[in-house]
């Protein structure tokens, strides 16, 4: 119970220990009352709110060019008319299948690889050169080739999110397994296990918050796969809605495509933050007792 | 006791142990033929300057690393390294942080192919023998240092292992946990009638505890001499009021050319 926190806002000077009771910043009484799932929430919806009324104020007042910025009222619109035609459940459908396939894949292919490299030192240090540099190419710059290859229609959006994925999954699990301590492995070996056993028992566990946590960078990297290759050539997605909108100069339809996607890719991370929560039951004990800075 | 008396059967015999680690200017010897003898029910700590080597004879003997030299025979025969037939235990309690108490305990059981039904039983029954019941389903970052280092102690033992080697097992831990638990540990290798080699740097441990002190030398290491350690109360803290215990200690702190002044002579 010194001293408990040291503000940003604080000069450096004012750690002395000699009056405690000052440095010590408690949470105030409004603050306090605030911090709670419904506090917040109603602070997130006003700030939402105060945005788009602020917005469509400003398109109404001459400030901004509807044409150029859309306004929320003509947003609501198409995104009202699009959900009645069945156009934007569509396309929506469309991409988040094209980015959770291309996500599953590119992730299981590439975190299999890199935990495969576990198993022989020197394998790995061969190929490691030859990964940095396929990952230093911005995989983006592929989507034509793949394009070449898997045509323009729903494959290639696959195999983009999949090129996007693979190789992030695969160096992220191949530094997990690298980094997986080495004494748990002696450890299982003096008990006579087997290097298959060891690979089980302390590799696959031990990478797992690393391999979920990168989980969250590709879910992002495949809705990406996903619409670029849909900007680049389709018949429908949101890549499609946002890139065709956005050539008619239909701004209000791209911002319905872009807020949709936002949706998608939030609702995603949360369906990997609960997934997490039940895989690594572990990792979730004991933070109350944490100090607050 | 009586065993120690009448015909000390060697368990396992080190000879001529050698081993060399590869570095940028050429191999760097770390064991230098080293010969001794463990004998069977035997408490033998080795003891070294820092960096002799200590952790490298107990990979060698756990058949971790193969030495490039000498043999080893357990019981006679000749032996590749005792995987399997060890427990093995060290300063950092080495639980696997995704499973519960009861899981890690289990875990030697689980590499031997024990039925799960069985093993859990087992885990059970030792976690109550050592006063962790009530803790089976926590997970290892829930509990003390004190704690977690004897649900490591539990899980070297229910494995049955021949010989325990553990390396500095209780370094880690505050002094009063650490007669406790090595309290613990001589209870434990009493009623099991196990073999123990015990790593450490700490002089005061290694008297307290063994029969016998294997004192290496610098590096490369050679064994410099062995000491029978005979103390009436092996407790804990009876073996250190024994008017012998500081002889000992002091013998022993010359050996490691340790500069005390405290013994001139």
């Amino acid at each position: 119970m010194a001293i408990q926190s040291l503000s940003q806002d604080q000069a450096p000077t004012a750690q002395s220990p000699a009056t405690p009771a000052a440095t010590r910043r408690r949470p105030g009484a409004l603050a306090r009352a605030v911090d709670t799932t419904l506090g917040r929430g109603l602070i997130q919806i006003l700030a939402v709110a105060v945005f788009f009324a602020s917005w469509e104020i400003a398109v109404d007042a001459g400030w901004l060019t509807e044409f150029l910025v859309g306004a929320p009222s003509g947003i609501w619109r198409v995104f009202v008319k699009s959900v009645l035609d069945g156009s934007l459940v569509h396309d929506t459908w469309l991409t988040v299948v094209e980015a959770i396939l291309g996500f599953v894949i590119g992730t299981v292919l590439g975190s299999a690889a890199g935990l495969g490299l576990w198993y022989s030192v020197l394998v790995a240090r061969i190929v490691e050169p030859f990964i940095v540099a396929i990952n230093s190419v911005p995989k983006i710059a592929l989507a034509p080739i793949v394009i070449l290859w898997f045509g323009t229609g729903f494959i290639s959006k696959v195999a983009l999110a999949v090129s996007l994925t693979a190789l992030v999954a695969l160096i992220a699990a191949y530094q997990a397994a690298r980094d997986a301590d080495p004494d748990l492995q002696a450890l299982l070996a003096s008990m006579g296990a087997s290097k298959n056993r060891i690979f089980r028992s302390v590799i696959v566990p031990s990478t797992l918050p690393a391999i979920i946590g990168m989980f969250r960078i590709n879910i992002g990297f495949a809705l990406v796969g996903a619409v670029v290759g849909e900007f680049i050539s389709s018949q429908a997605g949101l890549g499609h809605l946002i890139y065709n909108a956005s050539s008619l100069y239909d701004l209000n339809a791209v911002w319905v495509g872009l807020f949709v996607l936002m949706f998608v890719g939030f609702l995603l991370y949360h369906v990997i933050d609960f997934a997490e929560r039940r895989i690594l039951p572990w990792r979730q004990v004991d933070t109350a007792g944490s100090v607050q800075v | 006791m009586d065993a120690l008396a009448n015909g000390r059967d060697v368990q396992l015999a080190l000879r001529g142990i050698r081993k060399a680690f590869p570095s940028r200017g050429g191999a760097v010897p770390v064991l230098d033929g080293l010969n001794f003898d463990i004998y069977e029910r035997d408490f033998v700590s080795i003891i070294g300057p820092s960096g002799c080597g200590k952790t490298t004879v107990f990979n060698v003997i756990a058949g971790l690393l193969e030495p490039d030299e000498g043999t080893m025979r357990f019981r006679g025969e000749i032996v590749p390294g005792l995987s399997g037939r060890v427990g093995y235990m060290m300063q950092k309690d080495l639980l696997f942080p995704w499973r519960t108490v009861l899981q890690n305990v289990m875990l030697g059981l689980e590499m031997k192919g024990v039925d799960a039904r069985a093993a859990t039983e087992t885990a059970r029954d030792y976690l109550a023998r050592f006063g962790l019941s009530g803790f089976e389903n926590a997970y290892p970052k829930t509990l003390s240092g004190g704690m977690r280092q004897r649900a490591a102690l539990i899980r070297t033992l229910i494995m049955d292992p021949d010989i325990l080697l553990l390396d500095e097992p209780f370094s880690a831990l505050d002094y009063q946990t650490r007669l406790y638990l090595e309290a613990v540990l001589l209870d434990a290798v009493e009623t099991f009638h196990k073999t123990v080699v015990l790593v450490t740097h700490d002089i005061d441990e290694a008297v307290a505890l063994s029969k016998r002190v294997v004192v290496l030398g610098n590096r490369p290491a050679r064994v410099k001499a062995v000491h029978d350690i005979a103390l009436n109360d092996r407790s804990p803290i009876g073996a250190r009021s024994d008017p012998r215990f500081s002889e000992y200690f002091n013998t022993l702190c010359g050996e490691l050319d340790i500069q005390t002044r405290a013994r001139a002579a």
